[in-house]
């Protein structure tokens, strides 16, 4: 036997009395006296370390390196940008795995390809022949670098103790970073092999690998060995070469495509050539989808695959074990043990995660491929058959900053049916609506910032008569473009909707305006679709191109929902053929104020992808929007684009006090009426095109898409609240909006002054619009809204820009636009302030002091109150039965 | 390294005591620590017979199974069903953790005592 290999950390593992074991040529712990399931649990509970330097790792340099890796590679390596890694696969020509990989592009030039230790000689042997025919070269650098998994949910903060703060990498898997760290060089990746939301992968120079390793154990760290990298990474579903890939006990190769992983490791794009192995993964891609259609009639292609699979009787499952169903063999266990987790209680986001240590019997299984999830089936432990299941998965990775073991058959617990007659779950309902609406409106302080609540005229116009009418309506060029009604009844809601109209032009001062999208997310949508049908009008014989680059803000970013590929712009965007991901490109935002675009950053991507979409607007929005200065950019440049302005959270902070949209240069103004201004909850759709313009023609498509493209009724209640609440608005928004944003930066300023950590930029008071943002210390974002809520404060927990989603929420998100309208001053958002404090930092309960002080402001502002006015509004009320 | 002077050990890790004519069989410490967490065990029923020398049951660890060998013949009177929940017991408190008695003792292997059986274990760590 030669010797065995020994990584740059070998003497650190021996000094901490690790057991060291022959792993593919290389001596490396397989465990460290803790053992494997504490180091198991430390992993998910805090963080671990582990030794992954016996990796190999490869350099791919030269003119032809994108071509090269294109053929020998089943991911698309055209469509990965700097600073992000893909899961890729060797394949063979049968398209079954040589080995799987990681492809890194930390440099433009060069990409580093990681592959499994016990493969590296293999892969280098298939490899070196075919890069000769390419102008690249390959280089085996795996001596040079040490590398270190970091993982764990406290991955992150360790890793930004020694960054000194700089964010480590963007907060999404597979993103990269070089940066120093404590003055050593490192290149970090967003990835790992133990299904961690938060981990992180380091390389560092040899050199270095003892004193980061040192470092993170000072910081807490706890080293774990190979065992414990294994139980993991067997929870978490990932696949292991020699297990779920190669070949099966039989010693038959095991297409690719029986990982379902393939799916997003294999690519057809066109630039990717006839590329080894193509032919054959084309052949499995269609029977994997087949089969994922549970069509079962052709499986040859993929006639087994990798699921995970549950003891549901007592035992453990070990690799090679036989599975049967109904007597008959249909495959084997490919990994299996007994793998502990903390047990969690409670549902939801009130889950806790105990400390007390439960073991389940799970692993993965290489089976039959028309076997379903939730079948039962049976595996031969040593001689026994024992019942087990194939679960959907073992381990769930989408709620950070926990991976959350999923166990087999746990239900949510379900509401208990009233036994009561239905009169009296009538009676109850009532009585339960009561109640809540004197909580929210007497005794709360409502600081979402998407809330607002609408004025007695505005809310008692919204029940009248209306609310229950059609009124379908069309501009028909035969009559000269008069707005044809399609019901009788209808002559009030027709001038209402005209006046409203002509209100709204006014305040947004532009030539259009459409009111009847129901919400704001359908005002994009119908913008959306206008935007596509408007590109395609010159041909209508082919399927309609999607709309491609539009560049927005990213939802970490602060982004709206309804303005991004997995909300409202789904239907509506193309898929990138290079990156073969949504043709979305994100503004970029300053490094030392994550709230604010980056113009400058801007005008380099908007020359790159040269978007015809621009969208600003955000639903975490601190700072004005860049609008004239990319107007300016891109007419100087002369791009053909389309500039809108989703305006929801600020819609009603047009004007002087914050920015007049049409004057800076956008097209469209899209928005909720609901948010900062005083409507009802409606959407609307602004433009600013004059009839003698090209675009009027968009405009007149966006009509189309309201109506009948959105809405067939468009809710005529709340239409008519719509007129009264822009009355209101043009009428008061002076006042308002002043008081609004002097409220923000006063209420920032004193929860500053009270020791919270307010977000923004000091110099401009933190904020130029409504809101406010607060960070409470990561993932604690969720546990303190709710306390807060205990206590009468109203807000959302939000995730910060550097932070991975919403159970990972760090911060709050506050805006005071609503009671400012309930008359709130500086002195109050002082007071509210205090209260606040309290509670975030002292725990203690401030119920009764919000309720004393939110019930010294229950009379609305910026609203019509003169005693005609009353009288009139007393008597619709009456008569509406109020 | 923990080797009780008042028990008597098996070739393959086994401890025994004889209380009253039953023999009590549990794993030595050398036993747990090599085998490491141990996470699953599987246990002969009240009344199976033992054979010395053979399989009675098994013990899982995280990575692998052993088997436990019986140090007697006999037939099982009791076994420590605490065990099936709670296998780290063995892992924390081995000579505590008894497995299984056995009564009725005839047949035994060659035992050691602590002495013979801490040089035994040098010698297979090598």
């Amino acid at each position: 036997m030669s010797e065995l290999k020994r990584t740059q950390l070998y003497d650190t593992h021996v000094a901490a009395g690790a057991t060291m074991v022959d792993f593919g040529g290389w001596e490396m712990p397989i465990k460290y006296p803790s053992d494997i399931v504490a180091e198991h649990l430390y992993t998910r509970h805090f963080c671990s370390l582990f030794d992954v330097s016996h990796m190999g790792r490869l350099l791919v340099e030269g003119p032809d390196r994108v071509k090269f890796l294109q053929h020998v590679l089943t991911s698309n390596v055209a469509g990965l940008d700097l600073n992000k890694a893909q899961y890729c696969i060797i394949p063979d020509e049968n398209g079954c795995a040589i080995d799987d990989a990681y492809l890194y592009r930390f440099e433009e030039e060069r990409f580093l390809l990681v592959v499994n230790a016990a493969n590296t000689d293999k892969d280098l042997a298939h490899l070196m022949p075919i890069v000769e025919k390419y102008d690249c070269k390959l280089t085996n650098i795996t001596a040079d670098w040490a590398a270190i998994a970091v993982q764990g949910p406290k991955s992150k903060e360790l890793m930004m103790t020694l960054s000194g703060g700089e964010a480590v990498t963007e907060p999404m898997k597979n993103a990269l970073n070089t940066l120093e760290l404590e003055g050593h060089l490192a290149r970090v990746a967003k990835t790992g092999y133990t299904g961690e939301p938060l981990g992180y992968e380091v390389y560092v120079r040899s050199a270095d690998a003892k004193w980061l390793w040192d470092r993170l154990c000072e910081l807490g760290a706890k080293p774990a060995g190979l065992g414990a990298r294994d139980t993991l990474r067997l929870e978490a579903g990932m696949p292991l070469y020699g297990h779920e890939m190669g070949v099966d006990p039989d010693g038959v190769p095991m297409p690719i495509f029986s990982v379902s992983l393939a799916k997003f490791a294999v690519s057809f794009s066109d630039l990717k050539g006839d590329y080894i192995g193509r032919k054959a993964l084309e052949k499995q891609s269609e029977t994997f989808k087949r089969i994922q259609n549970r069509d079962f009639s052709d499986m040859s292609a993929v006639p087994k695959s990798i699921r995970p699979i549950a003891l549901l009787e007592r035992g453990v499952m070990r690799a090679g074990m036989e599975v049967f169903r109904n007597g008959e063999k249909i495959g084997w266990v490919t990994s299996g043990t007994m793998v502990p987790y903390y047990k969690a209680e409670g549902e939801g986001l009130e889950t806790v995660i105990t400390d007390e240590v439960v073991k389940r019997a799970i692993g993965t299984c290489y089976i039959a491929s028309d076997v379903l999830e939730d079948d039962t089936v049976e595996v031969d432990v040593r001689g026994k058959r024992v019942k087990a299941v194939i679960p959907a998965r073992h381990l769930d990775t989408m709620a950070p900053p926990f991976a959350r073991p999923i166990v087999y058959g746990v239900e949510l617990s379900k509401r208990a049916e009233s036994s009561e007659g239905r009169p009296a779950r009538a009676l109850e309902l009532l009585k339960r609506a009561e109640e809540n609406h004197i909580w929210r409106q007497k005794k709360c302080v409502n600081l979402i910032p998407s809330e607002n609540t609408p004025s007695h005229a505005v809310q008692t116009l919204c029940a009248s008569d209306p609310c229950c009418r059609y009124a379908e309506h069309k501009k028909v060029k035969s009559f000269y473009d008069k707005d044809i009604f399609y019901y009788q009844g209808t002559g009030f809601i027709d001038e209402v909707e005209q006046l409203a109209v002509e209100e709204l032009k006014k305040y947004f001062g532009c030539t259009e305006v459409e009111t009847r999208v129901i919400s704001g997310q359908m005002s994009n949508m119908c913008v959306f679709s206008a935007l596509m049908d408007w590109k395609n009008r010159l041909d209508r014989k082919h399927t309609p191109q999607r709309l491609g680059y539009v560049l927005n803000n990213h939802i970490i970013k602060g982004g709206h929902l309804s303005a991004q590929p997995m909300g409202a712009l789904h239907d509506y965007i193309a898929v990138d053929p290079v990156t073969e991901r949504s043709a979305v490109v994100n503004f970029p935002v300053c490094k030392d104020d994550i709230f604010r675009i980056d113009v400058e950053e801007t005008k380099k991507v908007i020359d790159e992808y040269r978007p015809e979409f621009i969208i600003f607007g955000k639903s975490m929005v601190l700072r004005k929007e860049p609008v004239a200065e990319i107007r300016k950019y891109v007419d100087e440049q002369g791009i053909p684009t389309t500039i809108m302005y989703d305006m929801a959270h600020v819609l009603g902070l047009v004007g002087d006090y914050f920015q007049k949209p049409f004057e800076e240069g956008a097209e469209i103004v899209t928005g909720s009426t609901h948010k900062t201004f005083f409507g009802p909850q409606r959407g609307l759709v602004a433009v600013n095109y004059k009839e003698d313009e090209l675009k009027y023609g968009l405009w007149e498509t966006i009509e189309n898409r309201a109506f009948p493209g959105s809405v067939s009724n468009h809710h005529l209640g709340t239409q008519l609240g719509l007129l009264m609440a822009v009355y209101e608005m043009n009428h008061f928004k002076d006042q308002y909006q002043k008081a609004v944003i002097e409220n923000a930066k006063s209420f920032a300023k004193s929860l500053k002054a009270q020791g919270l950590n307010v977000c923004g930029d000091p110099s401009i008071g933190y904020t130029e619009t409504h809101q406010v943002i607060v960070s409470v210390g990561y993932g604690e974002g969720a546990e303190i809204a709710s306390r807060l809520e205990k206590n009468n404060v109203i807000v959302n927990y939000q995730a910060t820009p550097d932070e991975e989603g919403f159970t990972a929420s760090g911060a709050l998100r506050m805006g005071v636009s609503e009671m400012t309208r309930f008359g709130f001053g500086a002195e109050d958002f002082d007071k509210l302030a205090q209260l606040m404090a309290d509670c975030i930092l002292r725990n203690k309960d401030v119920s009764e002091d919000v309720t004393k002080l939110r019930a010294a402001h229950t009379e609305m502002r910026y609203c019509f109150d003169d005693a005609q006015f009353d009288a009139a509004l007393n008597e619709l009320a009456s008569k509406i039965g109020f | 390294m923990n080797y009780p002077t008042d028990l008597k050990y098996s070739k393959s890790h086994e401890w025994v005591r004889m209380e009253d004519g039953v023999a009590v069989i549990g794993i030595s410490d050398f036993a747990q620590s090599e085998l490491g967490d141990v996470v699953f065990i599987n246990l002969p029923e009240v009344g199976d017979d033992t054979t010395a020398g053979e399989p009675f049951g098994d013990v899982e660890s995280v990575k692998a199974v052993s088997d436990l060998i019986s140090p007697v013949s006999g037939s099982v009177c009791a076994i420590n069903e605490e065990l099936l929940d709670a296998p780290e017991k063995l892992n924390e408190n081995p000579y505590g953790a008894w497995i299984i008695k056995v009564e009725n003792v005839g047949d035994q292997e060659e035992l050691l005592d602590a002495e013979a059986y801490e040089k035994h274990c040098a010698e297979e760590k090598g």
